[in-house]
């Protein structure tokens, strides 16, 4: 420690230079995306990738927008509220994005927001649940992809009641999308009659037989799980081994983690007659756009896709490429303005957001969900009654 | 509700009793904290999988592989990492804590973030006095960690590797005298205590899948452990373990499952303020 | 080298840092904020690890209970920013005067031990709290001063490392200081001479803690949102590879590593998801075969007397 005086100043010039080589202007238009490419959601991470890849030649194929080509920035948020928001923001001020699209994580997205809605950036959230996203109402922010209040009283409840079943049990991982999703389902289930108990677990807890043995004293016919990643595929194996289940059908109350390559070998046997929701199906599908995805995914990555998540980044891209197009421009205001009027053709439908303020419906399109049940490693649709392949078995 | 926490406790108990054997050992004979112990644990699981799933080798195999793998993995990095810092706390746990997140983030660029199962020894579940059902794999790993421990006392106690490696810990310098060569002692324990980990990551993966970031709390209960125990002390690590074991396990069933980690580090802390040489320990640092 | 000159020095390098908010955009801004935020972790980290020997884990922890008091006291109590920061200071003090008081008679694997177990109970009662903390939700708090405004929270960060540097300086130039250093060359040498050895560690942990409960404040509400991530261990890894690469036990080595690796860690994210693992193993290769660091000039680490019996 001789001389502090040589290195403060050596230290200040480095960063000055360092700082001052930027990256050069391309000649693109840039979208950002955000969303966990570590940590324990990675593998959004990774059907985002390839939905970004399809979705980027799919547009540059028809010419990009405005004359150019489009150009996806992809920064990790690693699933955590404080990474995303400083990622946010530096899609934002170093990478001079038009618009910002992605996200999976609700905790995280709701730090997103703020950001774009204090820096005005229009920013489309694909597949966070939580209500206060859009229920904020910010002019900046839409969502194209579900609300925990729509899965629950569109699709769960109306499962719930229409399955018949007496007596259920909530277990919600303490996230804003599984507190959030858990509070709505018990007023859901209140509404409807349905005895019911709740219990709050950690998101990355490995060890679910305490928990268990706890709903086991309870006996119900359903379980909703609301435990997103590994901690499901622990929780069924779990509830297979202490006899809860088959007698007890339970709910992947999120979907993918039901999807993800290594479900079956985490659970083995105990995986049949688990139920999820989902926005896909293997077999169904919803528009031609749907069909001409899975060709080009089959093509690209010669494997079917399985995790919904690859299509709803796709279709948020092609919405955000859509609203620059018909814009005309790359300014937020105009951008917002053509985000309002959207009427587009994705995989899951026609999209098309809310336009009523005051709830969670404000800039949201609801795709459409399914809830589907493993039999004999098949999937089979057994809700709602008019897309369903199947029946519920027990 | 009782029986089930009792149980519970006791397989807990065994496994953390393995991995803290581990860490006791490699404080024993070389006074380092391997901080990256659990990533050792987890790499042991990550090889299981590799050979029994994805090469279809015996489990058996597999897992023997596994654990010698580890072992050899154990000696590179004490020889290019380790070997420096000896007699220097600070320093040992400045590297073994970077290593730790170097290695939990190569694991993620080489195995991906999906939790990994290599395949389970037995199926099913048995419903134990007709009271309750328990996995079945949850008994083998009790079996199976059972076994290692004894296994690991007899290495220690009954024969000549153990007589050398209880010198050196007991008096180093004397032990060099009579002619025990320390740098090559400490090599292979340092292997020795990656084994371990191994070990219990091999017998504990197929009931709880590993992902790149699952050692972390391995570690923190196996360091705890070996406070609870007394530094360097076998039998501490065992009674420890079960101790631990024993009180998350109840403190979950009855005071809140989302506390369960909890007492394990108010035990460290109490034990540290009351009777830092812990329930087994002869001497203090 | 004198206090004037200290003195001079930093106002003067302090001065040209003012200039910064006029010629560098938002992004970069952001970088100098970070790291700023780094040095006062790294510098304050530095005093016990660097002059006391004593490896901490639970500096990040502390960083987080002066920013969750001042979190929580400011949405929920609706107190202004400034005295929550304040308060989180003093209470990141207070508690790290507990915590040395506890385990510091110990020293060594035991002191690292205890903070780990420190670090870990605190993470788990803020993420089991939640209808407190929100948990891993985050918890959204309100800027220093509102509207908020980056170049204001530069300004604010820099007075805040001015005082972290200063409060360093004059400990490790005062009595108290060079009793440090006797501890750490030999610690029952300095016994003999009458140091109070325990007394000297715990004092040097205390005022650690509360800077590290300022830097978390501060860095906080610059942020405006609050998660389990500030008290981890992932940012206690990444202050103590600041501070091992700059060069532990140097004045300058933690600031120039804070800078040095918050710019690198920019640079090396635009390569995709594994840039925690490339910034790992340039730290661990440092660690290894520079353990100096960059500074190149610390002294060796810990003699290996008072380990071995």
């Amino acid at each position: 420690m001789k001389n502090p005086k040589v290195k403060l100043l050596f230290l200040l010039f480095t960063s000055a230079v360092i700082l001052a080589v930027g990256p050069a202007w391309a000649n693109t238009v840039k979208v950002g995306v955000v969303g966990p490419r570590t940590g324990g959601a990675a593998a959004t991470g990774q059907a985002f990738d390839e939905g970004i890849k399809l979705a980027i030649n799919y547009i540059n194929n028809k010419g990009g927008v405005l004359g150019k080509k489009l150009e996806v920035v992809f920064e990790d948020t690693a699933g955590a509220p404080d990474k995303a928001a400083s990622g946010f923001e530096r899609l934002v001020t170093r990478d001079k994005v038009v618009m910002v699209v992605g996200e999976s994580h609700s905790s995280a997205a709701l730090a997103e927001i703020e950001v774009a809605n204090r820096m005005k950036v229009p920013f489309i959230v694909a597949e966070a649940w939580a209500d206060p996203i859009t229920a904020k109402n910010y002019e900046y922010v839409f969502r194209a992809g579900p609300s925990n209040s729509g899965v629950v009283n569109e699709t769960i409840a109306k499962w719930v009641a229409h399955a018949g079943f007496k007596k259920a049990y909530i277990v919600a991982e303490n996230s804003d999308w599984g507190l959030g999703i858990a509070e709505l389902t018990e007023k859901a289930l209140i509404a409807l009659g349905v005895k019911y108990e709740k219990l709050t677990t950690e998101r990355k807890s490995q060890d679910h037989y305490t928990e268990l043995t706890k709903i086991k004293e309870f006996a119900p016919e359903v379980i909703l799980a609301y435990v997103y990643g590994d901690g499901l595929h622990f929780f069924v194996a779990q509830a297979g081994e202490l006899k809860v289940s088959p007698r007890a059908v339970i709910l992947d109350g999120a979907g993918p983690p039901s999807l993800w390559p290594d479900f079956w070998k985490n659970v083995g046997e105990y995986g049949n007659l688990e139920t999820f929701v989902s926005s896909m199906h293997e077999k169904v599908e919803l528009t031609p756009l749907a069909a001409e995805f899975r060709t080009m995914y089959e093509k690209e990555f010669g494997k079917s896709p399985t995790d919904y998540k690859s299509r709803s980044i796709f279709d948020a891209i092609l919405i955000a490429a859509d609203a620059v197009k018909r814009a005309g421009c790359t300014d937020a205001d105009s951008l917002v303005k053509a985000l309002k009027k959207t009427e587009l053709e994705g995989t899951r439908g026609i999209i098309k957001f809310g336009t009523t303020p005051g709830g969670p419906e404000y800039h949201q399109w609801m795709p459409p969900m399914l809830i589907i049940q493993w039999q004999d490693r098949n999937q089979v649709v057994i809700y709602p009654p008019k897309a369903a392949t199947g029946t519920l078995k027990r | 509700m009782l029986p089930m926490a009792l149980m519970n406790g006791l397989v807990m108990g065994v496994i953390y009793a393995l991995a803290a054997l581990g860490v006791s050992l490699v404080v024993g004979i070389m006074n380092v904290i391997n901080f990256a112990h659990g990533e050792f644990y987890i790499l042991a699981g990550y090889f299981s999988y590799l050979f029994a799933d994805t090469l279809g080798l015996n489990p058996i195999l597999s897992m023997s592989l596994a654990v010698g793998m580890v072992f050899l993995f154990g000696i590179v990095i004490e020889y290019t990492i380790i070997r420096p810092t000896y007699g220097n706390h600070m320093y040992s746990l400045i590297l073994t804590f970077i290593l730790s997140i170097v290695l939990q983030n190569a694991y993620l660029l080489i195995f991906g973030p999906y939790p990994k199962k290599p395949p389970g020894w037995v199926k099913g579940a048995t419903n134990i006095f007709g009271d309750f059902c328990y996995g079945n794999q949850r008994l083998a790993a009790l079996a199976a960690g059972t076994v290692l421990i004894v296994a690991v006392f007899l290495l220690i106690k009954k024969t000549w590797f153990g007589r050398m490696i209880r010198a050196a810990s007991q008096d180093r310098e004397m032990a060099e005298l009579n002619g025990v060569n320390t740098a090559l002692l400490n090599t292979f324990s340092f292997g020795l205590g990656c084994a371990l980990a191994a070990a219990a990551g091999v017998v504990l993966a197929p009931v709880f899948p590993v992902t790149p970031t699952s050692g972390v709390p391995v570690a923190l209960t196996a360091f705890v452990v070996v406070v609870l125990g007394g530094m360097g002390s076998m039998w501490g690590c065992v009674i420890g373990g079960l101790i631990l074991g024993l009180v998350e396990n109840l403190g979950a069933a009855f005071i809140s499952t989302g506390y369960k980690h909890l007492f394990g580090f108010i035990i460290l802390i109490v034990v540290l303020a009351v009777k830092p040489s812990g329930l087994f320990g002869s001497r203090e640092t | 080298m004198s206090y004037k000159r200290f003195y001079v020095i930093l106002f003067l390098a302090s001065g040209l840092f003012c200039l910064l908010p006029l010629v560098l955009d938002l992004y970069r801004l952001h970088v100098v904020i970070v790291s700023l935020f780094y040095v006062m972790m790294a510098a304050s980290w530095n005093l016990i690890a660097g002059y006391t020997g004593q490896v901490s884990f639970a500096h990040a922890a502390f960083a987080g209970i002066g920013a969750y008091t001042s979190g929580i006291l400011t949405v929920k109590a609706g107190m202004t920013s400034w005295l929550g920061v304040a308060t989180g200071t003093l209470t990141a003090g207070v508690t790290g005067l507990g915590v040395g008081f506890l385990c510091l008679r110990m020293g060594g694997i035991y002191l690292s031990l205890t903070t780990l177990g420190f670090s870990e109970i605190l993470r788990i009662i803020i993420t089991n709290e939640y209808d407190i903390t929100r948990g891993t939700m985050g918890l959204q708090i309100p800027p220093m001063i509102a509207p908020y405004s980056k170049a204001v929270h530069f300004f604010i960060l820099l007075a805040g490392t001015l005082l972290t540097l200063i409060v360093v300086y004059k400990i490790i130039h005062s009595n108290m200081g060079l009793n440090f250093r006797a501890v750490q060359n030999d610690e029952r040498a300095a016994r003999s001479l009458g140091v109070n050895v325990i007394r000297v560690r715990v004092l040097a942990f205390a005022v650690s803690s509360a800077l590290a409960g300022l830097a978390g404040a501060i860095y906080g509400h610059y942020l405006m949102l609050i998660t389990p991530e500030i008290p981890s261990l992932d940012l206690q890894f990444f202050v103590l590879s600041m501070a091992v690469i700059g060069g532990l036990g140097s004045f300058a080595g933690p600031i120039i590593g804070s800078f040095a690796l918050t710019i690198l860690s920019e640079y090396i994210r635009a390569y995709g998801e594994y840039h925690v693992l490339v910034f790992g193993l340039v730290a661990l290769a440092m660690a290894r075969f520079a353990p100096q660091g960059i500074m190149g000039l610390a002294r060796q680490f810990m003699p290996a007397s008072g380990v071995r019996q």
